[in-house]
């Protein structure tokens, strides 16, 4: 038995009663033992509950009785979603220790369909980074070759769905996140519409543009999780009705007289020789599927990261302003402390990427700056969403490389923060105008590292986006994980 | 420029105990220099994004009890007695 079938292969398998869920997780369990050592994608092991809750679900299955959808499929989820009774880290040292007292609804929704949680995984502290560096408990390594980086914020959830840690892995797309990690490590991953999925329990890092996605190592696994995830949330007011679309119905209509607009700027200066071939690769393929593809021109693309990292920033140091581990934190006590002396001090526990953000954060929302920075940055977002709605009138979808570039070493950029900043600029486009992407994997570097594709949709045309995820994916034949 | 006064007075903003405030001040230059291409956009418009909600819309706002696994809340907290959390002395 294979841990590398697909999760609908997984439902069937079990339907059929040729596995067990309690043989897959154990087996699953396994491998994390076995590569764990190597790429460090697993903050929290729930080893005992997750073996207990597949044993329950063997039983149910057996005696008949009503199953959820998911049959115990094993799932890992970033540290930075809330997870009853398991701890919610978010990567940071201010949250080690802390619980959570309740399930964020994109848990409750996974549980209600009996998945099974293996643990929690790592991620960039509280969300900030590219690379999954900036975690406090060290950083994950790209199962492709453990000296690279996996890609991040949610490095956790690229490593162990790819390195077969888990079968899918819930993530949180905020510049990138969810799609920079699949591109780096070869899984696919969806950053939903803002508004499709209830951000309720997500760790709030900048609320107006992040969003939880799946990571899957096939688009149909993605679209499954969707089914499941995807709708309004009374406890999110963002989040709207979706009617119960399927999305898994219909994933191999094709792609045929789609029109596809390949971004300009994104495929310009900076962009790897091997990324660029990829991606002209890709073309090429869509359109001996039959799409028709067209450049596209998206100006706002050029002060994307500049307007991007100025209101992340302004929200990050917003929502962070909460941790004073007065009402929840580590251990240590406030006596012989003034007040904000007290605060002060246990905020220095703050990792160098919060602490540089929040400190980003202060200046540009600051009196005689805000004006300066952050109203442009909006009204910079406000014009690229117009470009974007105009883009949609002539194209169905975007096309480009997730990723300027290839995976790197771990460290190598580690202490170049603006050039870090700019890798993202493939993918905050779709975090600032609230669209749906999608990263596929679609190429194996000359040094053997993954280059994904992403396609780019308009807002809540998640069901085409996938069926052009899926077409694209059909047409790739990519070498397994060397791990 | 970001200087060393700045970034202090940044960290006194968020508080937080800047352990290396030399470190935080060439890469906050940097990266607010880059920013400053914000000022080289043509803008056309003075438009924002917003999205309107209606009162209607809005769930109703009334109490309802936070309770998981039959605990309420406070019950997961950090606190000293009598359902009280303990925080430092204010001047």
């Amino acid at each position: 038995m294979s841990l590398e079938i697909s999760a609908t292969e997984y439902l069937s398998r079990v339907r059929a009663g040729n596995i067990s869920v309690e043989e897959f997780v154990a087996k699953t369990l396994d491998r994390v033992h076995t590569v764990e050592d190597k790429v460090h994608a697993y903050i929290t092991i729930d080893e005992q509950n997750a073996l207990n809750k597949a044993k329950s679900i063997d039983k149910k299955i057996k005696a008949k009785e009503k199953v959820g959808s998911l049959l115990g499929m094993p799932v890992s989820i970033k540290d930075n979603i809330c997870t009853f009774g398991l701890k919610t880290t978010c990567a940071s040292k201010m949250l080690e220790n802390f619980v959570s007292p309740y399930d964020a609804t994109v848990i409750s929704r996974l549980r209600q369909e009996d998945a099974v949680i293996i643990g929690k995984v790592n991620l960039d502290e509280f969300a900030m980074g590219s690379t999954t560096e900036f975690s406090h408990f060290g950083p994950s390594r790209n199962p492709w070759n453990t000296e690279y980086v996996p890609g991040g914020s949610s490095g956790g959830s690229g490593v162990s769905v790819s390195a077969l840690e888990c079968m899918i892995s819930l993530g949180s797309d905020t510049g990138g996140s969810v799609r920079s990690p699949a591109s780096f490590c070869s899984v696919v991953g969806l950053k939903p519409t803002y508004g499709l999925v209830s951000r309720y329990g997500l760790v709030s890092y900048a609320n107006s543009i992040e969003q939880i996605g799946p990571v899957a190592r096939r688009v149909e696994d993605i679209a499954l999780v969707m089914n499941i995830i995807a709708g309004h949330d009374p406890r999110d007011d963002t989040t709207v009705q979706n009617n119960k679309v399927d999305y898994t119905a219909g994933l191999d209509s094709g792609i045929k007289g789609k029109k596809i607009g390949l971004v300009q700027q994104m495929i310009g200066e900076g962009v790897d020789k091997e990324v660029s071939s990829a991606t002209n690769n890709a073309v090429s393929k869509l359109q001996e599927l039959g799409a028709e593809c067209i450049t596209i021109s998206l100006d706002a693309v050029e002060h994307s990261v500049a307007a991007y990292y100025t209101i992340a920033s302004a929200e990050a140091s917003s929502n962070l302003a909460r941790y004073d581990n007065l009402r929840y934190g580590f251990d240590f006590g406030s006596e012989g402390f003034e007040f904000k002396a007290y605060v002060s001090k246990i905020r220095s526990n703050f990792g160098p990427e919060v602490t540089r953000r929040m400190l980003l954060g202060a200046f540009v929302l600051s009196a005689g700056y805000y004006g300066k920075y952050y109203l442009k940055a909006q009204k910079v977002r406000a014009m690229m969403k117009s470009q974007v709605d105009e883009a949609f009138t002539k194209v169905d979808f975007l096309l480009a490389p997730t990723m300027p570039i290839l995976p790197f070493k771990i460290g190598e950029k580690i202490d170049d923060p603006l050039t870090l900043y700019l890798l993202d600029i493939n993918t905050i486009t779709a975090n600032l105008t609230g669209i749906p992407a999608i990263s596929i994997p679609f190429a194996i570097s000359s040094s053997g590292l993954p280059i994904g594709m992403q396609i780019l949709a308009n807002s809540f045309e998640e069901k085409s986006l996938l069926q052009a995820g899926y077409s694209l994916q059909q047409a790739t034949n990519l070498p397994r994980v060397p791990l | 420029m970001v200087d060393r006064k700045e970034i202090a007075h940044l960290g006194d903003l968020v508080k937080v105990d800047l352990k290396e405030p030399e470190k935080y001040i060439q890469q906050v230059d940097q990266i607010l220099n880059y920013f400053e291409r914000l000022d080289r956009v043509e803008y056309n418009s003075d438009k924002t994004l917003r999205k309107e909600v209606s009162f209607e819309s809005l769930r109703d706002d009334k109490y309802e009890q936070f309770q998981s696994d039959g605990k309420p809340l406070i019950d997961y907290l950090k606190k000293d007695q009598n359902n009280f959390v303990r925080a430092p002395k204010m001047i």
